[in-house]
């Protein structure tokens, strides 16, 4: 026992000099992460505001009226005209003039008070996705809040009890970034990303490497068992994995002010599991690669592509084709970034992301029974 | 171990062996694909032995050896490392061989002591042992200025002076060379084989490959390989009166002498 222990600790040691003596991984542990987090957080936003919008009120009334002033109120458009015709949008449209068109038919006043779904028409120029995507959840959003203050305030003046009306209950959305801060949203993303390019890339060359130097030969030969070396090289990258996470996570809540609204556990557990996984991923890629290039190659397709592609971290997940879908589940990625952002945003405990905890202990569990058969073939 | 130095070429006054075997390979196989680099091998090494493989490149000799060492599974036969096999008693045999593969197998970002320590951790050499230890094959081996210098950054001959210095630190009762000397200068080959030297004056089994012939001088026994079969198995003196008893020549160097066998072999062979 006390020899196997120290073995595990003489291949740590070592793998711990190996990272001291070389800048390149230094800096691609270190750094990289830093670049990351200041590109994501600063330089590429996602946040939208001041979106052109123009007015069409062909209703006229105080409930039509109160409800475009909500539009006018919010940071998210900025109206730029009001207008008498239909036409006149296309127009605004076609000049670029204004992204979004909001129109009010007649009769819907009328319709507020008979306590029907009153229609508003908001038309959005697609052509910039990303703002339009916003456009429409905002203007659902603004609509559906605006919807229940106008109801219940015909309700309220009517003396009439507000529960017991159909059309006062639908559509209840909760708005975990009400500000859609980019900052909130990306760096419970990003954290999960940087983990996973970190760890896979840097255990998926530890064994090849070993072959490629000869020095596996002399581990042969020696009473080290595989499980032991296999130990031994990702303990150093569990450790450096955990203080990156909780640099991450200190960074993102002091510097950025992203909120951390739920239980540190439940991160902490899903960061133990997710690193696990991630690792075992890298040690597949190692005990199977046949040159280090190779495992530097597979390393980057399999952390990089699926860490920005198909974790949910830049793309929404519902929102690409299904057979991408289905193998965004075949990576650990996509189960922490529920994670992360449900603690972080949503305030979620252990509970909640409890189907997210179990998917990810199965992952970890499977890839490292896996990645410890690869290890242990013999020449 | 200074005294390995000055009693070196002493040879009459080194350990002798019991007349036990060290190594004993029953027709040994060893295939990749279609190829057989070992080709039926059967080899008894006694113990005390300096014992030299020689053979043209691609005779299989490392194939050979790194079946020994149990880094390579034989596709056949079976080998016995002090009456271990080594097909199924690897762990027995680990522990009692030191292995040097013919590339420079030492971390390259490691410094010459790191190097040291960190293999000796492996092989559980004692705490309290390993510093003296360290110092000792530092010493013996002239590295010891070079201690705090990163293994890349030494020269050919004291890379492989390192790489033995690594497999002695666990006080192996064998010694699995392969090649060590190839790639070295003239003066570094000589100093390591005056080490060699002294450990086999220690009592330490000694298997080394080598294509040099005037290396195989040096050995107390020498076999040839060739496509992966042993040829002959003798002392250079028994294997050069032979050879000129057959050829007439008054004296033959090793060199000539091994010429001379594996054209017999083939031709041997051609006729068959």
């Amino acid at each position: 026992m006390m020899s196997l222990l120290r073995r595990i600790a003489a291949v740590t040691r070592k793998e711990f000099i190996h990272i001291r003596r070389d800048p390149r991984m230094l800096a691609s542990i270190l750094v990289l992460p830093v670049i990351q987090l200041l590109l994501f957080s600063y330089a590429i936003s996602f946040d939208v505001t001041d979106v052109p919008t123009v007015i069409l009120d062909q209703d006229r009334s105080a409930e039509s009226r109160d409800y475009l002033a909500s539009f006018e109120h919010s940071e998210f458009f900025r109206v730029v005209d009001h207008i008498e015709s239909d036409v006149e949008a296309d127009r605004a449209f076609d000049t670029g003039s204004a992204k979004v068109a909001v129109i009010i038919r007649p009769g819907f006043a009328d319709a507020i008070a008979r306590g029907d779904k009153a229609d508003v028409a908001v038309l959005i120029d697609g052509s910039e996705p990303n703002s339009a995507q916003l456009g429409r959840a905002y203007a659902s959003a603004l609509s559906s809040t605006q919807d229940r203050q106008i109801l219940v305030g015909w309700a309220e003046s009517r003396g009439m009890d507000v529960t017991s009306m159909g059309s006062l209950s639908p559509q209840i959305r909760t708005w975990y970034n009400p500000d859609r801060r980019s900052a909130d949203f990306l760096i419970p993303g990003l954290m999960v990303v940087i983990i996973m390019i970190v760890t896979i890339q840097q255990t998926a060359v530890s064994l090849v490497k070993e072959r490629d130097q000869g020095t596996f030969e002399q581990l042969t030969v020696s009473p080290i068992r595989r499980g032991e070396l296999m130990v031994g090289k990702v303990l150093p990258w569990l450790i450096l994995a955990f203080v990156e996470t909780a640099v991450i996570v200190a960074v993102g809540v002091l510097l950025f002010g992203v909120p951390l609204r739920g239980s540190v556990l439940a991160l902490a557990l899903g960061s133990v599991l997710f690193v696990f996984s991630s690792l075992a991923i890298g040690l597949l890629i190692s005990a199977r690669a046949s040159s280090v290039e190779f495992a530097n190659m597979a390393g980057l397709l399999v952390s990089f592509l699926p860490g920005f592609m198909l974790s949910g971290f830049a793309f929404s997940l519902e929102s690409i084709p299904p057979a991408l879908q289905f193998i965004s589940y075949l990576f650990p990625g996509r189960y922490m970034v529920v994670i992360a952002r449900s603690v972080f945003l949503k305030g979620a405990d252990v509970a909640t992301v409890l189907p997210q905890l179990g998917a990810l202990l199965v992952y970890a569990l499977v890839s490292l029974t896996l990645a410890s058969f690869a290890y242990s073939r013999r020449l | 171990m200074t005294s390995v130095l000055t009693r070196q070429g002493l040879r009459s006054e080194c350990v002798a062996g019991d007349g036990s075997l060290a190594i004993e390979t029953r027709s040994l196989v060893r295939s990749f694909g279609d190829l057989n680099a070992v080709d039926g091998a059967s080899l008894s090494i006694p113990r005390g032995s300096l014992f030299g493989l020689l053979g043209p490149d691609g005779a299989g000799k490392s194939t050979f050896i790194r079946m020994l060492a149990t880094v390579l599974a034989p596709s056949e036969g079976d080998a016995f490392v002090f009456g271990h096999s080594i097909s199924h008693e690897q762990n027995a045999i680990k522990p009692r061989i030191g292995y040097m593969s013919q590339a420079f197998s030492l971390y390259p970002d490691l410094t010459v002591r790191e190097n040291l320590d960190f293999f000796a951790e492996l092989r559980g050499v004692p705490r309290k042992e390993m510093d003296s230890r360290a110092k000792r094959f530092l010493e013996f081996s002239g590295l010891t200025e070079f201690a705090g210098r990163q293994a890349q950054h030494l020269s050919g001959g004291m890379k492989q002076k390192l790489a033995l210095a690594v497999t002695l630190m666990h006080d192996p009762d064998l010694l699995l060379l392969d090649e060590p000397t190839t790639g070295v200068d003239p003066v570094a080959r000589r100093e390591f084989w005056r080490i060699i030297a002294g450990l086999h004056c220690e009592g330490i089994t000694v298997l080394v490959a080598t294509p040099y012939m005037d290396e195989a001088e040096r050995c107390t026994e020498v076999a040839f390989m060739d496509n992966g079969r042993i040829l002959l198995h003798e002392t250079p003196g028994a294997l050069k009166k032979r050879v000129c008893a057959q050829t007439g020549e008054e004296r033959v160097c090793m060199e000539e002498a091994f010429a001379h066998v594996i054209a017999e072999a083939r031709s041997g062979e051609a006729n068959a």
